[in-house]
């Protein structure tokens, strides 16, 4: 987990709407630059960059500077971890479910 | 943080006998596992799965709401996880009843804070996500 020395927990940078809209953002496309990001947002440039930077700081972000500009591009691979989170539940009951299926089948017989 | 999984399940037969299968400690014992559960608000139960290698296969919980047969609901702890597991059952007519499945996720120090909305629907994007 450690690979890309995250210094933030994944599930804690995507608990907030703001910041998963920002995710979905960047999935659109291969870079954008901060003032494309902000202008999707009723809020000032100032509070778009800090939770780029929480998104930063949980390696779901990376940006480089052009000229003067700031690009940022999503890395999504942090997110497998949740995905595996979410995962493991919804096959545990899935395949309870079917077994609970099962056992009413019977009973109907 | 926190996050909610979010899955409905359509089963053939009566809200009764869903309700049923769902409290029933024998029941139960037949589609989770072996298990000490009763259908009383404050019972601290066990489910007793299979230990794995990774797993000590103990899910502890305590029941918090019992709205028969339209709603139960019950804490769910495992390790490090705590969740809140929410059953709603919706009698569909014609022999068909909807179980609706939330469990809720609190992970450790981090402020236990209930589940954010729109957490659901996120889930299932995540797998398009992570494919891109």
């Amino acid at each position: 987990m450690n690979e890309n020395n995250q210094m933030r927990d994944v599930f804690d940078a995507i608990a907030d709407p703001t910041r998963r809209r920002l995710i979905h953002l960047l999935a659109e496309a291969e870079e954008k630059p901060l003032h494309e990001l902000t202008a999707q947002f009723h809020m000032g440039r100032t509070a778009v960059s800090k939770h780029l930077t929480i998104l930063k700081e949980a390696g779901l972000v990376h940006d480089r500077k052009v000229g003067r500009e700031t690009r940022f591009r999503l890395n999504a691979s942090p997110l497998r971890e949740v995905q595996d989170w979410v995962a493991f539940y919804s096959k545990f009951w899935s395949t309870n479910m079917l077994r609970l299926n099962q056992l009413l089948e019977e009973e109907e017989e | 943080m926190s996050l909610t999984l979010s899955m409905d399940f359509r089963f053939t037969t009566s809200i009764e006998k869903l309700w049923s299968a769902l409290t029933d400690s024998s029941k139960l014992a037949k589609w989770i596992t072996e298990n000490d559960f009763k259908p009383v608000v404050g019972h601290r139960f066990q489910f007793r799965h299979q230990p794995s290698e990774w797993w000590d296969g103990i899910v502890e919980g305590e029941v918090l709401i019992v709205d028969e047969p339209n709603r139960l609901s019950y804490t769910w702890a495992t390790g490090d996880e705590k969740h809140t597991v929410t059953l709603t059952l919706q009698d569909l007519g014609d022999g068909k009843v909807n179980l609706h499945l939330e469990q809720t996720g609190f992970s450790n120090a981090q402020g236990l804070e209930g589940a954010k909305y729109g957490w659901g629907a996120w889930v299932g994007e995540l797998e398009k996500l992570l494919e891109q």
